[in-house]
């Protein structure tokens, strides 16, 4: 079975997801995992999708193509190596790493960058507004996935000494405080 | 992921409402310690106690860290001191607790509880020595917290042990008069004490318990008062009521969401420590510090001011509603989970306290229905005995009739009157000294001592 990752962006309008996936089910493919957001009315879609053996990713790219033409949407189609067995960076644990403070051009570019430099993985990023006026409304939320070899503490030193430049307060929790607090 | 509300309520709880793990406390069972040899007993509860708390600091501050959620206080209870060095004179008890309080000061500790005697049914060899020593130790000492437990359901309230704690209670304050009887401020008299508790001045480790064990402490006063305002904002945006069966339920999901965070990073101390863990005790414990404060609790409940008719009424909803939320949260619940209402400590109380608002009497009377009792209110110094032991005889009885724990901790402070002003420091805060009605009465009750018998419904085999 050969894997395919179908990225869909556009408009969102009601039926983005049912024409996707429709298209996929008649081509014999399974949806494996999917994901959505909408970010300010703009979709964006993620498919994992097994598709039969005869059909490679050129099939599959001319036909999903052909069917979303005049939607508005633009379709991305990759093939996905399989590693289902592979166990790099299994183990790990996964923090938050959370900016409280004014909004600021380079805020993700530069916390971004000290992050990857010591070679931490980002699995999740997202902008929390609490909603009004208030500067301090304006949260950044990173989850990271931090494996054994990696040395936190210079790494959450850096983090907080950005923060400290740039006026903002920072804060690093362990998921599991998260889980403890919300999900019961 | 988690969603924008799980992130912005989970930071608000840490950075805006003061939630924090109060204490972590380390329990040592010091009974293989025994020694007739008094040098021998202070080497083997030195060795023992380190040996345990060695890295409990650090420990508990790298957890803390890892959650962003700060352990405030690392303590230390152990064996009742009157059990474990029962065959010691009162000037040896008084050399333990040096020893307790340098051991204290070597793991970095704030308090170390369990300067301790169970005397319910009587007063034993041990337990009078340890009583006698109890101003001396107290007054001489920085960590060391002592407690007396003189009443319980089952067996009565030894009023022998009342009168004894009352003339204990005067002796600690007059020899530390020069900073306002602050040796009383560690030292509770208690009905039914819990044998689990984190909390201090009244910690000890019962004799029921593994040789070690980690017993959490988490607050959070602040917490629940934000939660009760957004739950009142949120129904005036929907032009509704709320009620005040909505308003406990919001305090009970508070509850669980507190006490699951200090499950998580008690259970996380005590598995790298390498030690059982214990229980959570939810009590809602407040500091001197705005906004991290039991009396506002009672303003954010539509009341002028705790002590206000309505405050006892408030104060049972409040306490059922913490207990059931911890329930719910863990399975190892102990210590006293409740609302505590220490006078000094909270400053909305003290203020309270100073503006008319909180009696003396109506303080007792609320004692009735959440944990603890008189806790750190500084009365006037020229109380007689029979009056003190009086008023712990009423706080002990309320306990032992209720089946609860109740307890006191009473500061006469020498010199000074009622309206006077008192100044403890740090956590233990400060509040102006409370009127007592008949202060200086020297009543024959008291005197008579022997037991209060235990009441019908103790006989429960």
């Amino acid at each position: 079975m050969n894997k395919f990752i179908i990225t869909v962006l556009g408009k969102d309008r009601p039926g983005i997801i049912s024409l996707v996936s429709n298209i996929l089910y008649k081509l014999g493919c399974n949806l494996e995992n999917a994901n959505q957001m909408i970010l300010q009315e703009q979709f964006a879609g993620f498919f994992i999708v097994g598709s039969p053996p005869d059909i490679s990713l050129e099939t599959l790219s001319q036909t999903i193509k052909s069917k979303t033409e005049n939607t508005g949407l633009t379709i991305h189609i990759n093939a996905v190596e399989d590693n289902e067995n592979s166990e790099s960076n299994t183990r790990g644990e996964t923090f938050l790493i959370t900016t409280i403070g004014p909004d600021q051009k380079g805020l993700v570019a530069r916390f971004s960058k000290i992050i990857a430099l010591h070679k931490v993985n980002i699995e999740n990023l997202k902008a929390v507004f609490k909603g009004g006026k208030d500067p301090n409304a304006n949260i950044m939320s990173y989850q990271v996935f931090i494996t054994p070899d990696i040395d936190t503490a210079q790494l959450f030193n850096a983090l907080r000494q950005k923060a400290e430049e740039l006026d903002l307060d920072i804060r690093i929790q362990h998921k599991n405080i998260f889980d403890a607090i919300n999900k019961i | 992921m988690f969603d924008d509300n799980e992130i912005i309520s989970t930071i608000e709880m840490v950075k805006n409402e003061n939630l924090d793990v109060r204490a972590v406390t380390l329990g040592v069972n010091l009974f293989d310690c025994i020694s007739h040899d008094l040098q021998v007993f202070k080497k083997n509860i030195r060795a023992k106690i380190t040996n345990h708390a060695q890295n409990l600091v650090e420990t508990c501050d790298a957890v803390g860290e890892k959650y962003g959620i700060k352990v405030v206080n690392k303590r230390i209870s152990i064996s009742p001191i009157a059990l474990v060095g029962a065959c010691f004179s009162s000037d040896q008890m008084v050399e333990i607790a040096h020893e307790l309080d340098d051991i204290a000061r070597q793991v970095h500790i704030d308090f170390i509880g369990g300067f301790s005697a169970l005397v319910e049914k009587g007063i034993a060899v041990g337990d009078q020595a340890l009583i006698d020593a109890l101003p001396r130790a107290l007054a001489q000492t920085q960590r060391v917290c002592a407690s007396v437990n003189v009443a319980t359901t089952r067996s009565g309230i030894n009023m022998d042990a009342v009168l004894a704690m009352a003339k204990t209670i005067k002796k600690a304050a007059l020899l530390t008069a020069d900073e306002d009887g602050l040796a009383c401020a560690k030292l509770c008299v208690f009905s039914n004490i819990p044998q689990d508790m984190p909390f201090m001045a009244g910690a000890y480790l019962g004799v029921g318990v593994a040789d070690a064990v980690i017993n959490v402490g988490v607050s959070g006063p602040g917490v629940v008062k934000k939660a009760i305002e957004r739950n009142i904002e949120r129904n005036q945006g929907e032009q509704t009521d709320p009620t005040l069966g909505s308003i406990a339920e919001t305090i009970k999901k508070t509850a669980c969401k507190v006490t699951r965070v200090g499950e998580l990073i008690g259970r996380e101390v005590a598995k790298n420590l390498e030690i059982k863990f214990g229980v959570v005790d939810l009590s809602l414990a407040p500091t001197p510090t705005v906004g991290d404060s039991i009396g506002e609790i009672f303003q954010a409940l539509g009341l002028t001011n705790i002590g206000v008719p309505g405050s006892t009424a408030a104060l049972a909803m409040l306490n059922d509603a913490v207990k059931k939320g911890g329930a719910f949260a863990s399975s190892h619940v102990g210590g006293l989970s409740g609302a505590f209402i220490p006078v000094s400590e909270d400053l909305n109380i003290a203020n309270a306290a100073d503006k008319g608002f909180l009696s003396l009497e109506k303080l007792e009377s609320m004692t009735c229905v959440c944990s603890v009792g008189l806790d750190m209110v500084p009365i006037p110094g020229d109380i007689t005995v029979e009056c003190l032991a009086g008023i712990i005889a009423d706080e002990m009885a309320i306990g032992m009739i209720n089946s609860k724990t109740t307890a006191t901790r009473l500061i006469p402070v020498p010199g000074k009157k009622a309206g006077d002003r008192v100044y403890f420091g740090g956590l233990l805060g400060e509040a102006r000294i409370m009127n007592v009605p008949n202060h200086t009465l020297c009543d024959q009750f008291v005197k008579y001592g022997g037991r209060i018998p235990a009441p019908i419904h103790s006989m429960k085999n």
